[in-house]
């Protein structure tokens, strides 16, 4: 049933509060609805005035008013609700309202605050303190039950645990100013890298133009003179090209062992001591699946097009080898027969390879032999190097823009806390959660690490939950939450995922954590980032199908 | 298991040896499980009936009853039956009992094994007698042999005739030569044994090697082997009887070949229903169709009954499923008999019907002049075949469904009377994970004011698979847990099967071990399988010590963890052995007594659950104050007489409308066949249904006798509250209607409980004349509240077809929509809408106060439906008791009757209480807590239009009447007639307690 505090998020307990004196009001009527109760004589049903009815059958536990406001104080109107079958007894007042007009039943907790408790939970014979600790609500002893009055109890108790929390939440505020402090001088930062940046830009750009400008005038002076040393160097070439494609077949192994070995050291032996284990402890028939986690095909990707032999990759060697005019450059040349996403890389592995070919002899270092070539190799270098650096900080604007324009949260405030991480206990597992980056599972025992999820955006979803008496819960309202997606791949199941919702808390806590589905995570978790934010609250509306 | 130390090429070994170890459990398919032609006994019988049929005008059953043998008194004739077999004669010991309660039964045994007079192979410690113990697990009462049953005088030569049953009504004809019986009721032959000649007792043999067909000179293989067969045709095949292999598991068979069959023939009966558990038509089909033919109405397969656990079993089939109730019953117009064949082991059953029974072909099968009283167009013959074991069937005679149950229910025992609780919500996953989950769910159901009453633990919360142990990590806090289920009088199911995990520090298997408590193999060592922890040893319950043991693991302080509150779950009891043959044990593993699980493997179920029940009552007796609780456990694997124990689930179904639709027809099944308490996982156990289907399997749930949603670990949560809207509504209202109508299933669980009336009652079981109603299966009545319902079972279904039997009105029952039998009607049924009629003629009763659990409507009013027909008369009954514990047995009970005459006017509350019932201490305690417990409202459908205009009735009271015969009034609102919705009438609150005796005068 909905609490009447459900409205607030902050408030611990349902407040009512006195709209007015006690007076006689007949049992169960909150102050509020005190008004409609003092005919002396007749009694009309609060939203549907046309049923009247004597005064008397008021609270004889039987519901004569199609919106139950005739037994405030039984639960003869229980049933009063969309979530009940129907017949036409139940809408005998023509096709009237069939909801409650009131709240509840309601208990004046007399040294506590006042609540209302739901119809459905008067006189059946259980004491409800958590709503009614005066234990007004079982007036009638059924069954011979007794709820002593535990208000003056419950209410100190409450009282204290208020006071700690509203401390809490006053150092919570302060904790938020500071992290939206933290988080305006940090997007400060970014702004202020964005600026220079883009001066830097400008100047590289400039730069870039220079050595263009540079080159161009030195290939023209040295052109004469590579030509010649260039006939020095027939016959070598094959030699060379051969060496080249040995060497670059010999990377091609490595690569292929490397992957092999980090596939199994990483992704795999992960997965499969998960599957084993699983396999160990919960081997069942009824898992009709074919076996372990598919592959993950993307990230092998581009390895996979390294490996292709180098006729896919578009290189013919043959048509080198027999080529003897070729020239050095030839060498760097090649990489534009490569696929893009791996130019970068063999062209460095290819540089790597001509400084091992000088060092061993076998290649001329074409710097010492022939300075003219090394004036163009050089001047050909600086401008690779300001072009690198230009690349460099474009791509880091771009970066830092995005970064700028991401979703941190109301007031950027997760920017202050980006890469922090919280973590608890909870059975054999210590569970992570790394604010604006992912959320992992340790097993206490040791073993891999689960990855649950990474960070993919910050969302805004309404939970409606218990609030706990310490306030470390997320009660009803709309909450903050950060989703989190393509964890590690779960056997017999999706790609792991946890939503993270955040409540207002002292210090960040990991509050809760459930598996709501198979790998699909909820962790309640507590931090001051969200405290201030909570004022905007949307109240749930109390729709139809409320039972109060 | 070393962690990250093993490389990952290891562990792809180590999977795939695994995989290889369990692969008849993963692949669970047709494949896994016999056909009739790889289960050697049912071959050699189904062939042993082809060659009779092919020799029918010749065929002569070999077995002759010796006439100088009987003897005949007090309701008992025994015997010998001799078998020709070559040159030997084998001598079967006959009995046939007459019950008073005007059962009768025919046994036989054979006399060599009976005396041990055999030898067995492969130095076997099995027994070599003949199974004999079914009787002790299954048969409770109804054995007291009849004083009034008499042989006939001017029996003809050649038979001997018994006359028994009520008023000698009921006849048996035992035929001499071929050995035969026919049983008559008032003339007319009803049921004949032997009529067809299948009847087959294979008698015990020596292994003789036969000699080797060698290849002659010049003769091709061809040659060879023709005369190979040849041989092979004029004996008996021989090659099941010795060893037999399926699945790559060979069975010893120490006692060689030992199955009984026999044909049982119902002439003029159309209709044969029973042999639970099967998934298909309520109505059996014939099994000797072609397996290619294009007839769907006819399967190939005899239905089989081994107790199995079936993955993902198929709709419409004759393959057997996880319980077995060898029990039939033939409906023809204005009759109805029942056979009940009392044997343990693998069973099949072939079902033929044929048109016009000829008179010629009866007197010539039967020899018997009796016959021609047979009448209808249709006979059913049935053909029983069993694998070893005595021939033990029992007739009942009818003639009306409810004799025939009640007879079969006298003798297996009625259904236990369960706790409220347990015909209330029960919520199931697989698994909550942690107690705090559980917790977490629990207050989620209140939040949402959805009532429920259990929650339930699948075997995750133990540590390890070890049972009797809960997982530290995950649930710390069991009697915290149970502790906040309590306080809304909420329980716990826990679940604790019958494998043992084979793990060192396990105190459990320990002591099964080293008492010896668990089933051994055919070498006489303790068996060793593989379930749900791997390697594991089956506790075996035909063993009294390990009952005894059992019992003792239950108490509060061996299975620590464990509440008041705490119920139990046996699974896996067929038993389920991811490794054995057909996912079960080896039919040469022995069990207590020398007998081969071949021979008691059906009853093993229902032995788990028998200790467990043990186990929970002797677990509450200690409480002194209390005179202990009735225990709940569900099993899945069942057999004959475990309705006594608890209820059943229909096992494993799957998220899809055909697994909805299948659950009807199963559920009425197990009604008419004295297990009642029964229910099917609603939602569907594997997959992820749809939100439609998950709602119209709440609407239809709402009306199973045991109603429990459940899912399997891989599935998305489904509690009712997450559906979402409109279906959490809508789901919610199923619940509640549920709970509200719990007073009208409590007294229908009574009726089973002292009658062995089905709780959900198909068609021929409420109209049993009405031949059009014999094979409807898809709607049926609540008890006898003449509630009819009609589940929508097909997605995107907005109206529904209900057929009314009877020349009766009908109301809807949530807009009194009128409606007039006989014939079908269509019934409008949008989503948020439950088919649910109201048969003119009928009082039920309800209790309309929401509340968040049953317990807390213990003290709440009730409300009377008065259901007004064509007579103008209604009639309903109702029982309450305490709803938990055993007081009820010494009178603490409230059994009333409420009748509606239009006549004088008046509806009256009688007791139906047992005279005296009410002088025990406990039985004038209850009564007294219930005095305050009132009547609230009493709504009349179809109130006369006389009413109209009155504002008032007058109400007297036992107590008034006995003081000063005062009476006083009471208000009473008329609402007239309205498009096509019947007048309906509200006397408000008219006050008179719900134990005692009252009146109300609507003419005054």
């Amino acid at each position: 049933m909905k609490r009447v505090v459900s409205l607030l998020c902050l408030n611990y307990a349902a407040s009512v509060y006195a709209a007015g004196g006690e007076g006689s009001r007949p049992r169960g009527v909150g102050p509020e609805f005190a008004k409609f109760y003092k005919d002396a004589v007749t009694f009309s049903c609060i939203t549907n005035p046309s049923v009247n009815i004597p005064i008397g059958r008021v609270n004889d536990d039987y519901c004569d008013c199609p919106d139950g406001s005739d037994e405030p104080g039984t639960s003869a109107c229980a049933h009063v609700s969309p979530l009940s079958p129907h017949t036409p007894v139940d809408q005998s007042h023509a096709r009237h309202n069939i909801s409650l007009a009131l709240p509840g039943f309601y208990c004046k907790n007399k040294g506590h605050v006042p609540t209302y408790v739901p119809f459905t939970s008067v006189n059946d014979g259980i004491c409800d303190y958590e709503l009614c600790c005066d234990g007004s609500e079982e007036w009638d002893h059924v069954g011979g039950v007794k709820c002593e009055d535990r208000c003056q109890q419950i209410g100190k108790e409450f009282r204290k645990l208020d006071e700690a929390r509203q401390k809490s939440l006053g150092n919570a505020g302060r904790k938020r100013k500071e992290l939206v402090a933290e988080a305006g001088r940090l997007r400060k930062e970014v702004e202020d890298r964005l600026m220079t940046l883009g001066t830097e830009i400008e100047g590289s750009e400039l730069k870039v133009k220079q050595l263009e400008g540079e080159l161009a005038e030195v290939e023209r002076r040295e052109k004469g003179k590579v030509v010649r040393s260039a006939v020095q160097k027939v016959g070598k070439m094959g030699a060379l090209v051969g060496l080249a494609k040995q060497r670059t077949q010999e990377l091609r192994e490595t690569l292929e062992r490397v992957r092999q070995e980090r596939d199994s050291s990483r992704s795999r032996l992960e997965e499969l001591e998960s599957v084993l284990s699983t396999f160990k402890e919960e081997y069942n028939p009824n898992f009709n699946d074919e076996g372990g986690p598919e592959p993950d095909a993307a990230h092998d990707r581009d390895l996979n097009a390294i490996t292709q032999s180098d006729k896919e990759n578009g290189i013919d060697w043959e048509e080198y080898e027999g080529e003897e005019d070729s020239d050095t450059d030839v060498l760097y040349a090649f990489e534009n027969y490569l696929p893009v996403s791996l130019r970068g890389w063999v062209d460095q592995k290819l540089r790597d390879l001509r400084v091992t070919l000088i060092d061993s002899g076998i290649l001329a270092d074409t710097g010492s032999s022939s300075g003219e070539s090394k004036a163009v190799a050089d001047a050909q270098q600086r401008l690779n190097s300001a072009r690198n650096d230009l690349d460099n900080s474009r791509k880091s604007l771009t970066e830092h823009k995005e970064g700028l324009d991401k979703d941190f949260g109301p007031d950027d405030i997760f920017r202050a806390l980006k890469g922090q991480c919280i973590s608890t206990d909870s059975g054999e597992y210590t569970y992570e959660f790394c604010f604006m980056d992912k959320t992992t599972q340790k097993p206490k025992k040791g073993g891999g690490h689960t990855n649950m999820g990474n960070f993919v955006r910050v969302e805004r979803m309404t939970v409606d939950e218990d609030l706990p008496p310490n306030g470390k819960g997320l009660g009803t309202c709309e909450r903050i939450a950060m989703k989190h997606e393509n964890g590690q791949h779960c056997w017999n199941g999706p790609n792991r995922a946890t939503t993270v919702i955040l409540g207002c808390a002292e210090e960040g806590e990991i509050w809760k954590i459930m598996e709501e589905e198979k790998c699909v995570y909820r962790m309640e978790v507590g931090t001051p980032a969200v405290c201030e934010a909570l004022g905007q609250a949307v109240p749930k509306k109390a729709d139809g199908r409320d039972e109060l | 298991m070393q962690r990250l130390s093993i490389s990952w090429t290891a562990f792809l070994l180590l999977c795939l040896t695994l995989c290889s170890l369990l692969t008849p459990a993963v692949s669970v398919k047709h494949e896994n499980f016999k056909t009739c032609a790889q289960s050697g006994f049912c071959k050699r019988n189904r062939a042993y009936a082809d060659t009779a049929a092919a020799q029918a005008s010749t065929w002569t059953s070999p077995y002759a009853l010796q006439a100088s043998s009987i003897k005949f008194s007090q309701g008992l004739l025994t015997g010998v039956v001799t078998k020709k077999a070559g040159d030997e004669t084998i001598r079967l010991p006959l009995t046939v009992s007459f019950y008073e309660s005007g059962v009768a039964r025919v046994t036989i045994d054979e006399e060599k094994r009976q005396k041990k007079d055999i030898e067995l192979r492969h130095g076997s410690k099995a027994r070599k007698e003949r199974y004999n113990e079914a009787e002790k697990w299954a048969i409770v009462g109804g054995t007291t042999l009849s004083s009034g049953a008499a042989t006939k005088n001017g029996e003809k030569k050649g038979e001997t005739r018994v006359v028994y049953g009520p008023a000698g009504s009921f006849e048996a004809v035992i035929r001499h030569e071929p050995f035969g019986v026919e049983f008559l009721r008032e003339g007319v032959v009803e049921v004949v044994f032997n009529g067809k000649g299948l009847m087959n007792v294979e008698h015990w043999r020596a292994k003789v090697d036969k000699p080797v067909v060698e290849k002659k000179e010049g003769e091709t293989e061809e040659e060879q082997k023709a005369r190979e067969s040849a041989v092979v045709q004029e004996g008996e095949d021989e090659g099941t009887w010795w060893e037999e292999s399926f699945g790559g598991n060979t069975d010893s068979k120490p006692r060689g070949p030992e199955s009984i069959a026999l044909d049982i023939s119902f002439p003029g009966y159309s209709h044969v229903y029973g042999l639970a558990e099967h998934a298909g038509p309520l109505s059996l089909r014939e099994t000797r169709g072609e397996s290619n033919s294009e007839d769907k109405t006819k399967y190939s397969e005899p239905y089989r009954m081994y107790n199995s656990d079936v993955f993902e079993y198929e709709m419409d089939s004759p393959m057997t499923l996880y319980g077995s109730i060898p029990f039939l019953q033939a409906k023809k117009k204005d009759s109805t008999v029942g056979v009940f064949w009392l044997n343990a082991a693998e069973t099949w059953v072939d079902i033929t019907k044929t048109k016009s029974f000829v008179k010629q072909a009866v007197d010539k099968v039967l020899q018997n002049p009796v016959s021609l009283g047979v009448t209808g167009s249709m006979t059913t013959d049935t053909h029983w075949i069993s694998e070893s074991g005595l021939l033990d069937v029992f007739v009942m005679l009818g003639p009306t469904p409810q004799d025939v149950v009640e007879k079969y229910s006298e003798l297996t025992g009625y259904t236990q009377l369960p706790q409220m609780f347990s015909i209330a919500y029960h919520q199931c996953r697989w698994n909550y994970v942690t107690d705090e989950d559980v917790r977490d769910v629990d207050r989620k159901f209140d939040k949402f004011t959805i009532p429920y009453d259990v929650i339930w633990l699948d075997i995750e919360y133990t540590e390890g698979k070890k049972y009797f142990t809960w997982d530290p990590m995950t649930f710390p806090d069991p009697l915290g847990m149970q502790k906040q289920l309590d306080e809304h009088e909420r329980k716990l199911v826990a679940i604790i099967d019958p494998h043992i995990k084979n793990e060192g520090n396990y105190p459990i298997v320990e002591e099964l071990k080293s008492k010896d408590l668990a089933v051994h193999n055919k070498d006489d060592n303790i068996y060793e399988g593989w379930c749900w922890p791997g390697s594991s040893y089956w506790i075996d319950c035909f063993n009294p010590k390990a009952r005894d043991w059992w019992v003792g693991l239950f108490k509060y302080d061996r299975f620590k963890g464990s509440a008041k509150n705490t119920w139990l779950w046996n699974d896996m009891n067929e038993p389920s052995v991811f490794n054995g043959p057909e996912t079960t044990m080896p039919k040469d593993n022995l069990h207590a007594g020398g007998w081969e699980h071949r021979d008691v493997h059906n009853l093993n179920g229902l032995t788990l659950i028998n200790a467990t029940y043990d186990a929970l009552l002797s677990r509450d007796k200690e409480e002194a104050s209390v005179g202990g609780v009735r225990p709940f456990v569900l099993t899945r694997s069942f057999f004959a007489g475990s309705q006594r124990m608890g209820a059943m689930w229909t096992g494993d179904n799957q998220a899809s409308w055909p697994h909805l639709e299948a659950s009807v027809p199963m559920i009425l099944s197990m009604g008419i066949s004295g297990f009642p308490f029964a229910g099917a996982d609603v939602g569907g156990f594997f997959g992820n249904p749809s939100k439609e289907l998950l709602t119209r399997w709440y609407q239809a749930g709402a009306f199973y006798p045991f109603f429990r949603g459940h899912a399997h670990i891989d599935t998305r949560r489904r509690e009712p509250y997450l559906a979402g809207e409109p279906y959490t509504g809508i789901i919610t209202q199923a619940l509640r209607l549920r709970y509200s109508l719990l007073p009208s299933w409590y007294t229908a669980f009574h009726e089973a409980h002292t009658t062995g009336a089905p709780i959900v009652r198909p068609n021929y079981y409420v109209h049993p004349p009405d031949e059009k109603g014999f094979g409807m299966d898809d709607q049926f009545y609540v008890g006898s509240t003449g509630l009819l319902v009609k589940p929508v079972v097909k997605e995107g279904q907005e109206g529904q077809d209900i057929y009314l039997a009877d020349k009766e009105k009908y109301f809807d029952y949530f807009d009194f929509w009128t409606y007039e039998g006989p014939g079908t009607v269509s019934v409008a049924a949008p989503l948020e809408t439950i088919p649910v009629l109201m048969q003119g003629g009928n009082v039920f009763v309800r209790r309309e106060r929401p509340r968040r659990s049953s317990g807390l409507m213990r003290w709440d009013p009730y409300t009377l439906v008065v259901v007004i027909g064509n007579s103008g008369d209604a009639e309903g009954t109702l029982y309450v008791d305490d709803g938990e514990g055993f007081d009820y047995q010494q009178g603490a009970y409230i059994h009333r009757k409420f009748s509606f005459k239009s006549s004088t006017g008046t509806l009256m509350s009688e007791d139906l209480a047992a005279e005296g019932s009410a002088t025990s201490k406990k039985a004038k305690d209850y009564l007294r807590s219930m005095e305050k417990v009132r009547v609230e409202k009493i709504v009349i459908v179809n109130a006369p239009e006389a009413w109209k205009g009155k504002m008032e009735v007058e109400v007297g009271t036992e107590y008034l009447a006995s003081k000063s015969g005062l009476t006083r009034k009471v208000g009473m609102e008329w609402h007239g007639r309205e498009e096509g919705k019947a007048a309906w009438a509200v006397v408000r609150d008219p006050a008179v307690a719900i134990g005692k005796g009252w009146k109300i005068d609507f003419t005054a």
